[in-house]
């Protein structure tokens, strides 16, 4: 999963940047509106963290103008908890409202909440089969057997699993796996993908040769 | 509601207007009354005149000449007959028809009338009263009269319907001016003119009819008074709520003015009128209470913004670290960055208060004499690493000045002065600091070579958390409060601060204390 951050606070940025990286997200981050702007309609993200005090364009703003292009799920974090705020927040297109100081457990839930919903998945597990996928203690279960695989692996199928029985490009999973910071040889999706297979079945993923992959179950 | 300023208002217009009608119709009910006996007394004085005239040309008749009425009026039974001359139709005044020789005995005048026809030497067809007259006082629903007195008071002639009248005197010896009285009695009007030696001729008529008419004419015009107050209560009535209606509507506005809806304004109409400009002022006064309120939102929304987003830094830091084990070093640096986002909570908290403590107007100043030179030239040195990293040279002209004063929180302005001119000018650039005196005034100037301010946020960089450009200021740690720390503690000191700028070419900002005489003293003592 990739998501953007918007926060000028470059203290506050750096810490919540670190923390979804360790939660197995890929994190591009901005530190002021036209940045953000700019990121947010040149990629697929699956969320956007976006403050509203930014430098040089503000939160509104920047989610009006990508709101013209982009469908993006956008969680606003604010120091305002007016509820006029927080209207104005979700009525400008925003998708969920943080207010500040936040707890970043809740910031997480929030975050897969706000994943699963665009993806059409209203529940925390998936079941595929004999497989499931629990996204919020980021595992993968075979049986009763809980499948080890690493934080890219799990972003991989969930990703695919969040979008079962559709088509997913190797484009999208490049651009939703890795962040602008991943070396060239961490992104090589076809690796990932044999490794999956090795520790879920090979029928688990399906390869539509020179398009992409696709969990039929 | 008896209290309200519509029903005051409606009280004293009818009020007044009922004084003013009540004076009014008296005025005209006199006027008519008098018009109305002006008309009778003329008929009347007519009358008389005519009887008299007539009575003046009977005393010239050729037959009268010579002769004299008797000396004395006769006493006894013939005066008790005078005073009752119902008795019958035979006027029975005995008078001696024997004329009198005696010379002192003035001349009568007028034919005796009354008298049996045979002592009274009488020329056929002579009387007292043109024979035109009859009609008017004989006729069955004459309401005429008359009565001619001699001048001794006994009658010569009244009209059958005459009423009984109490003969008084008004002939005046000495005065040969003709005598004319008016008077009303019993519903009758009469005149009594005094002619030739003293004949009284009264005139008289019921004026019953003109009485009657005027009652009714009083009544017409009491009516049409009630009529008039009655338009005028409920005109004026309908004027005053019109009037205040404005004033209802004004009210109502500033009731629901609130600080959730401060944005309504009262629609002005008639700008002229009293109103309008009530209204106008009440619309600036509510455009200064929204900017307040404004000002007032945005600067909680600020410092909450502000003080939030450390916290929230610490917060999370905290969480992280947490979150799992970690090696020493990122211990370290989670503490590093809750120290530093500590920090600036605290110096923005310091800021605060400084500046609530400045609005409640105890400034806790701890004045004392002191060099403004001195305190520019600390503060100047303090900034020179600061100048130096950006290349910027740091210029100063000063001249001593003793002023009174904080001197920590003035080097505090200085400061604050000196490092937003460091902190927004160009690499390379300079910044001049003078410090003199001019018209009894302390003046501390910082210009800077900078970027300048743009001209249309000059008004707000007093205000607080006020950025021209956010970017820069949070990369460098600036809290947005410096400047107005500084206006608080000039203006603290009586003094102010202003700032000139040109866009690309830099900025200046002065500061302007006045030096009190007792600052003088103090600091030439110490």
């Amino acid at each position: 999963m990739r998501v953007l951050v918007v926060e000028d606070e470059p203290d506050l940025l750096r810490v919540v940047a670190a923390t979804l990286r360790e939660d197995g997200y890929a994190v591009d981050t901005a530190a002021d509106g036209e940045d953000a702007l700019y990121k947010a309609t040149a990629w697929e993200y699956d969320a956007i963290l976006l403050d509203v005090m930014l430098p040089k364009l503000d939160g509104w703003s920047v989610l009006r103008r990508m709101r013209e292009v982009k469908r993006t799920p956008v969680l606003m974090l604010t120091a305002r908890d007016t509820v006029g705020d927080r209207v104005r927040g979700l009525d400008a297109g925003a998708d969920d409202y943080v207010v500040k100081p936040f707890s970043l457990t809740e910031l997480k839930a929030r975050l897969r909440a706000l994943i699963r919903r665009s993806a059409g998945q209203a529940v925390a597990v998936i079941e595929i089969g004999d497989v499931q996928i629990d996204t919020v203690g980021k595992l993968v279960k075979r049986g009763d057997a809980i499948v080890p695989l690493t934080a890219t692996e799990y972003s991989l199928v969930e990703l695919l699993a969040l979008h079962r029985q559709k088509l997913v490009t190797r484009t999208t999973i490049y651009d939703h796996l890795f962040d602008e910071q991943d070396d060239s040889l961490s992104n090589l999706v076809d690796v990932h993908v044999s490794n999956i297979r090795k520790k879920l079945g090979r029928d688990f993923i399906t390869t539509r040769r020179g398009l992409g992959y696709v969990i039929e179950g | 509601m008896i209290r309200s300023l519509r029903w005051r208002l409606q009280a004293w217009h009818a009020v007044v207007l009922t004084a003013v009608l009540m004076i009014f119709g008296v005025i005209v009910y006199h006027l008519l009354w008098q018009t109305r006996l002006n008309e009778i007394d003329a008929g009347l004085d007519r009358t008389a005149e005519v009887v008299i005239s007539h009575l003046r040309r009977l005393s010239l008749m050729p037959q009268w000449r010579g002769w004299r009425p008797p000396m004395e009026l006769p006493t006894g039974p013939a005066s008790n007959e005078v005073a009752d001359p119902t008795e019958d139709g035979n006027r029975s005044i005995s008078l001696d028809a024997t004329p009198s020789a005696e010379p002192e005995f003035r001349p009568w005048p007028i034919p005796v009338l009354g008298l049996p026809a045979e002592q009274v030497p009488q020329p056929s067809g002579v009387r007292l009263l043109p024979e035109e007259f009859s009609p008017l006082f004989k006729g069955e629903d004459s309401s005429w009269y008359f009565v001619i007195w001699a001048r001794d008071g006994h009658v010569l002639e009244k009209s059958e319907i005459a009423p009984e009248v109490e003969f008084e005197n008004h002939f005046v010896e000495s005065s040969w001016l003709p005598v004319r009285i008016a008077r009303t009695r019993w519903g009758k009007r009469e005149v009594v003119h005094v002619a030739n030696f003293g004949t009284h001729v009264l005139v008289g008529r019921s004026i019953e009819l003109e009485v009657a008419t005027q009652h009714a004419s009083g009544w017409i015009l009491a009516a049409c008074g009630w009529a008039i107050l009655a338009l005028g209560v409920i005109g004026g009535g309908w004027l005053s709520g019109r009037t205040i209606r404005p004033i209802a509507t004004m009210s109502n506005i500033a009731k629901n003015i609130s600080a959730e809806n401060l944005s309504q304004r009262i629609d002005v109409q008639e700008t002229d009128s009293e109103l309008g400009q009530l209204a106008h002022v009440l619309n600036q006064t509510f455009d200064r209470l929204e900017s307040a309120f404004e000002q007032q939102a945005r600067f909680t929304a600020d410092a909450s913004h502000e003080l939030r987003t450390p916290l929230s830094v610490i917060m999370s830091q905290i969480e992280l670290a947490l979150s799992k084990p970690r090696s020493n070093a990122e211990y370290l640096a989670a503490l590093e960055t809750c120290q530093r986002a500590s920090r600036r909570m605290r110096q923005l908290i310091d800021s605060l208060l400084l500046l609530a403590r400045f609005d409640s107007g105890q400034p806790d100043l701890n004045c004392g004499p002191l060099d403004l030179s001195e305190v520019a030239t600390e503060s100047v040195e303090l900034l020179r690493p600061l100048a130096d990293e950006k290349q910027i040279k740091l210029g100063s002209d000063m001249t001593p000045v003793p002023f009174v004063g904080d001197r920590e929180r003035l080097g505090q302005v200085m400061m604050n002065l000196l490092s937003n001119a460091i902190r927004y000018n160009q690499d390379g650039g300079r910044v001049d600091v003078r410090v003199e005196r001019i018209n009894g005034d302390a003046v501390v100037s910082v210009s800077d070579t900078g970027i300048g301010i743009p001209a249309s946020d000059l008004p707000h960089i007093f205000e607080r958390f006020f950025r021209v450009d956010r970017t820069r200021s949070r990369a460098d740690g600036g809290s947005g409060l410096g400047l107005a720390i500084c206006q608080s503690v000039v203006e603290a000191h009586g003094g102010q601060i202003t700032a000139r700028s040109e866009p690309q070419c830099g900025t200046t900002l002065e500061v302007r204390l006045p030096i009190a005489a007792e600052s003088e003293t103090l600091s030439q003592n110490s």
